[in-house]
């Protein structure tokens, strides 16, 4: 097996080298770096060879450092010299731990890696290391419950490394997140804990950004990375144990990867494989992996009492209101959480919670109190600040403060907030929805499941005995309430994750072993877009383009119109354009400030729509003036620079890529009229299937093919003029909206994506006339032009 | 004019909405059809109509329900709204069919169901007496009143009236709080804190949780009661009726406590003895 980890060149992002690499020089390098030489499995020859001249490349790299590189092998040789791979004991894991030195880079450990030991040792996994490492050795598979707070994400992986050993062998341990975020702040956590420096033996990779090196045994990365991994490396070659945690989230690559990985581990019976849940429904993984073993640790929690509203609520958002307000002014010390579904509601919340506390602490009826809003698209310094104490009494002996956190549900799982003692819960989230048959793939409010609720009462106990409040009857909870939130995998377009599976080589689509497998109608459509997209044959075989369009982490629409863009002289913006839309929202629209905002958005709009206005912004975003201050400027502009600073990162890894395939980026003269012209054209490459036309001469629209009738969404800059227009979004709200448009001409579609325009193919009706129309006067003057 | 016509032709904003809605649900009904290009793909593999994916058991057949919520009602408001009109209707198909039939069984009817609520208000009279010669003998008795008794511990002969009691209170209690903001009418003084459970109540500023358990269903909570109460409403006064004689010589119908077991000059047990 070529298991040898291959050195990576300074570009570590891109896969494809070092898959390439693998056979190459990658086995050379290893063997010349005395940091890797320990990984020769034959640890009785004692390669401390050190040379003094550097091999290759190396003694540039690592030259200045040789001289600790003595002391380095041999005590990391010392620390686990005796231990035999897959046969070592927590007693020697600890001993290994208790240093001095660090035993993985031999290093002398800090003294604050020995204050985090000693409370690592008091986390509950800790306790079972000895009955984990027993089932590690024993089982390839093992599933493992750890509720929140049981420290299974921090500690597990470094309970494998000790016996793993993942460096002697050239490879590493991964552990996927759900999200970006997790994934770095738990990498950064682990690289403290094991006194090494984030991005050397310890590092994470996520979607545009790749914090590992040469040294990486560790490696936290997004479930889409490793996915994107796997189409390089069929096989994961690079890893000895993958830890899929979070499991219980049943996020979309999460289910793809254990279908994946079912398989792998009958190709690889020396790759290991742990699954990771949070909640104790883990029968389930248990069952799909062929009844593999379980283990279970408790969390460290608190019993939480549940509370129902007598009666359903008329308005679930004033009765958490209420609710808060009354624990605030009754109830013991503690802080509260409150969960609503979205930006603008809790923003709306945490105002009013706000003078409304006023008014108590005005009145002495209560103390003092905090709110704090809590959701993804919050810059990360606002969402630092949930963690700041609560605040103390007005004076001395008064009443206590509280802080409160009204929240997504991002705080259901995946962030811990030590202090919260009463939970409210009106049940509601916002989740993705899609349906293959309207093809709307939306975010809707919709009631949670018990498992959720049983989640977000959960986090009432973490500090102490708490209280969950939910805004409904128990009669609901019982009835309505389904078991378990619907994975990910049944509520989403498929497109991309076809194109993956059929890069990763899964021929049979129809008999993937998915845990919930989606409805058929959705791996049609899947199937369907990409047939039209060309990336997939009429036989459903991957295309040239389509292996291509693989290449990109990008919705394949988005891939298509990028890799296609040269041929409209474009290439250039359709990569800024690609990279806009691939980051949240760039226009802010404060709700104090709405009409300035509306009136700095209008200095670069574009009559012909939001995409080319959208380009406006980050080409005015990279002018000399707007980067002498870019945060200032986009201050003043509405514009939100940490989405510009993304969608500035994501181009230049964009870039990358297809300067790797060849793919030329250039762009048509801004002076030449044809300019945003060519940008619409190939907008409508990768978009012809998001297209709707305008009824008459009314406001409403009627997208293209599923005759679904939809506005313009009230954001758009676009005139009502226009006759056919591309969209980026179909919007499901109390009314149908797209969003994101740009206008288009019917005689692009008919010329760029013929195979979806087949006049025959469409409904009697309005579109089809239109289209027939233009057919014929674009047939009339192929014919005069013939004549002449 | 031409405008006028115009205007008059164009659908109204709420039609408009209606009709995109309409589209939509009936889309949402419609499966995606054998002629899509990816069943084609899908059948390479032996996919065949009705099919599922993958190899699961009880695998999906039909895509997960788009739910627009349009509002901001709480859980299991609409399902209740659903509940009542689904109850109204049934009580209008009811007396419908009712009028509908012959006017000598519609008398019938009435008879009965006016019987019925004589004894319903014989019931409740006699569960009256009974607490209050319960109560007045325990109080001769010098024992606990039933005011401050758990519920359970009362005769289950007259428990629904303590139940009904606490329910009115906590309806009040409920309704008083709702009534005034929270904001007006917390305590304003400092000395609230050392304030006791009495004053607060005389004050209108009882703060109590007003979440309880009285919702729950009477079933879990009350089997013994839930079981009395589902009795026939004349097998519950019969029972009252006994209960009265035996325990306090008492007669509803001649409406007497009698000096001793005899009962002399009480016709008997029932109403219709006392015709």
């Amino acid at each position: 097996m070529a298991s040898k980890r291959e050195l990576t060149s300074e570009d570590g992002n891109s896969s494809t080298k070092r898959a390439k690499m693998e056979n190459g020089n990658g086995k050379q390098d290893a063997g010349g770096n005395p940091y890797l030489a320990h990984w020769n499995d034959d640890s009785n020859s004692k390669p401390l060879r050190v040379d003094p001249n550097g091999t290759s490349g190396w003694s540039t790299l690592y030259g200045g450092i040789a001289l600790t590189n003595n002391r380095i092998e041999a005590n990391s040789a010392d620390a686990l010299y005796n231990f035999k791979r897959h046969a070592t004991t927590s007693k020697q894991a600890s001993a290994a731990e208790d240093g001095p030195l660090n035993p993985f880079t031999g290093k002398s450990l800090s003294n604050r890696y020995m204050g985090i030991l000693k409370k690592r040792r008091d986390l509950p996994v800790h306790k079972q290391r000895d009955e984990f490492l027993k089932l590690y050795q024993e089982s390839q598979i093992l599933v493992f419950v750890g509720e929140t707070g049981s420290g299974k994400t921090t500690q597990i992986p470094q309970f494998v490394l000790f016996d793993d050993m993942p460096h002697k062998s050239a490879q590493m341990v991964a552990c996927t997140q759900p999200r970006r975020v997790a994934a770095m702040s738990v990498a950064q956590r682990v690289a403290e804990e094991m006194d090494v420096e984030l991005g050397e033996e310890v590092g994470y990779s996520i979607r545009f950004e790749d914090k590992t090196g040469p040294n990486t045994m560790l490696k936290y990365m997004t479930d889409g990375m490793l996915l994107r991994e796997a189409m390089h490396d069929n096989n994961l070659t690079r890893y000895s144990t993958i830890i899929l945690d979070e499991a219980h989230e049943r996020t979309l690559a999460t289910d793809i990867l254990m279908g994946l990985l079912k398989e792998v581990v009958l190709r690889r019976k020396d790759l290991k494989l742990i699954i990771m849940s949070a909640t104790l429904d883990a029968t389930k993984f248990q069952k799909y992996f062929h009844n593999a073993p379980l283990l279970a640790v408790p969390g460290r929690t608190h019993p939480v009492e549940i509370f129902y509203t007598p009666a359903p609520e008329r308005d679930y958002v004033e009765a958490s209101l209420r609710t808060v307000l009354q624990i605030h002014a009754t109830e013991d010390e503690g802080d509260i959480l409150l969960f609503l579904t979205g930006e603008e509601e809790i923003e709306d919340a945490c105002r009013k919670i706000n003078l409304e506390a006023q008014d108590l602490v005005r009145e002495d009826a209560a103390g003092p109190l905090v709110v704090y809003p809590l959701y993804g698209t919050l810059p990360p310094a606002q969402q630092q600040k949930i963690f700041s104490p609560a605040p103390p009494p007005t004076r001395p002996g008064g009443r206590p403060g509280r802080k409160v956190i009204v929240s997504t549900n991002i705080a259901e799982t995946s962030l811990t907030i030590d202090g919260i003692v009463y939970v409210v819960d009106p049940g509601f989230s916002k989740q993705k929805v899609y349906n293959p048959r309207i093809r709307v793939e939306s975010l809707l409010v919709s009631p949670i499941s018990k498992a959720s609720a049983q989640q977000r009462a959960g986090r009432a106990g973490r500090t102490r005995p708490g209280k969950c409040f939910r805004l409904y009857t128990e009669q609901a909870f019982k009835k309505e309430l389904i078991e378990q939130t619907y994975p990910e995998v049944l509520r989403s377009n498929l497109a991309s994750t076809v194109l993956e599976l059929k890069k990763l080589g899964v021929e049979d689509l129809v008999h993937f072993d998915l845990m919930d497998p989606p409805a058929p109608e959705t791996l049609m459509r899947a199937l369907e877009e990409l047939n039209y997209l060309a990336c997939l044959d009429d036989e459903g075989e991957l295309t040239v383009l389509g292996s291509l369009a693989s290449q990109f982490p990008l919705d394949p629409a988005l891939a298509v119109m990028l890799i296609t863009s040269p041929e409209f002289y474009c290439s250039n913006e359709i990569l800024s354009l690609t990279a806009l839309l691939s980051v949240p929202q760039i226009f802010v629209r404060p709700a104090a400030n709405r009409k300035r905002a509306d009136e700095m958005k209008d200095l670069f709009a574009h009559p012909d729509g939001d995409h080319l206005t959208m380009l406006n912004v980050y080409h005015a975003f990279k002018s000399e003036e707007a980067q002498a201050n870019p945060k200032q400027w986009c201050h003043d502009h509405f514009l939100s620079y940490r989405a510009l600073q993304q969608a500035d990162n994501v181009r230049m890894q964009l870039k990358r890529i297809m300067e790797r395939e060849e793919l030329e980026l250039m762009s048509t003269s801004f002076e030449n009229k044809k300019y945003y012209e060519n940008i619409r054209r190939a907008l409508v490459a990768g978009f012809f299937m998001q297209v709707a036309k305008r009824e008459g001469n009314g406001k409403t629209y009627t997208t293209v093919k599923d005759e679904q009738n939809v506005l313009l969404h009230p954001s758009t800059v676009l005139g009502q003029d226009s006759e056919w227009v591309v969209y980026n979004e179909f919007v499901l709200t109390t009314k149908n909206y797209i969003r994101t448009v740009t206008s288009v001409k019917a005689e692009w579609l008919l010329d760029i994506a013929p195979n979806y325009y087949d006049i025959a193919s469409f409904k009697k009706g309005e579109i089809r006339t239109a289209l027939q129309r233009v057919a014929t006067k674009i047939q009339r003057k192929e014919q005069e032009k013939g004549k002449r | 004019m031409k405008m006028g016509e115009a205007k008059a032709r164009q659908k109204s904003k709420a039609e408009r909405e209606a009709e995109a809605e309409a589209v939509r649900e009936a889309s949402l009904a419609t499966a995606l059809p054998e002629t899509n290009k990816g069943f084609k793909m899908m059948a390479k593999f032996g996919f065949k109509q009705g099919d599922t994916l993958g190899k699961a058991e009880n695998a999906r057949k039909e895509p997960i329900q788009v739910n627009v919520k349009e509002d901001r009602s709480g859980i299991g408001l609409e399902s209740e709204k659903k509940r009542k009109l689904r109850e109204a209707w049934d009580e209008a198909a009811r007396v419908a069919k009712r009028s509908k039939e012959e006017e000598g069984d519609y008398l019938e009817d009435r008879k009965q169901q006016q019987k019925e609520k004589k004894m319903e208000r014989d019931l409740d009279s006699a569960q009256r007496t009974a607490e209050r010669l319960f109560e007045k003998e325990a109080e001769e008795m010098a024992g606990p009143s039933s005011e401050e008794k758990p519920l359970k511990d009362i005769n289950v002969l007259w428990r629904i009236r303590a139940r009904r009691r606490v329910e009115k209170e906590h309806d009040r209690r409920q309704r008083r709080e709702l009534e005034n903001s929270l904001a007006s009418r917390l305590p304003t003084l400092a000395q609230d804190q050392e304030e006791d459970t009495d004053t607060k109540i005389a004050a209108g500023r009882d703060v109590a949780p007003f979440y309880t358990s009285l919702e729950n269903d009477l079933e879990d909570e009350d089997p013994e009661l839930a079981e009395f109460e589902a009795l026939p409403v004349a097998e519950r006064l019969q029972k009252l009726l006994v209960f009265l004689r035996e325990q306090y010589k008492y007669c509803l119908y001649c409406g007497y406590q009698y000096p001793d077991a005899n009962m002399e000059g009480c016709p008997g047990i029932t109403e219709e003895d006392h015709d």
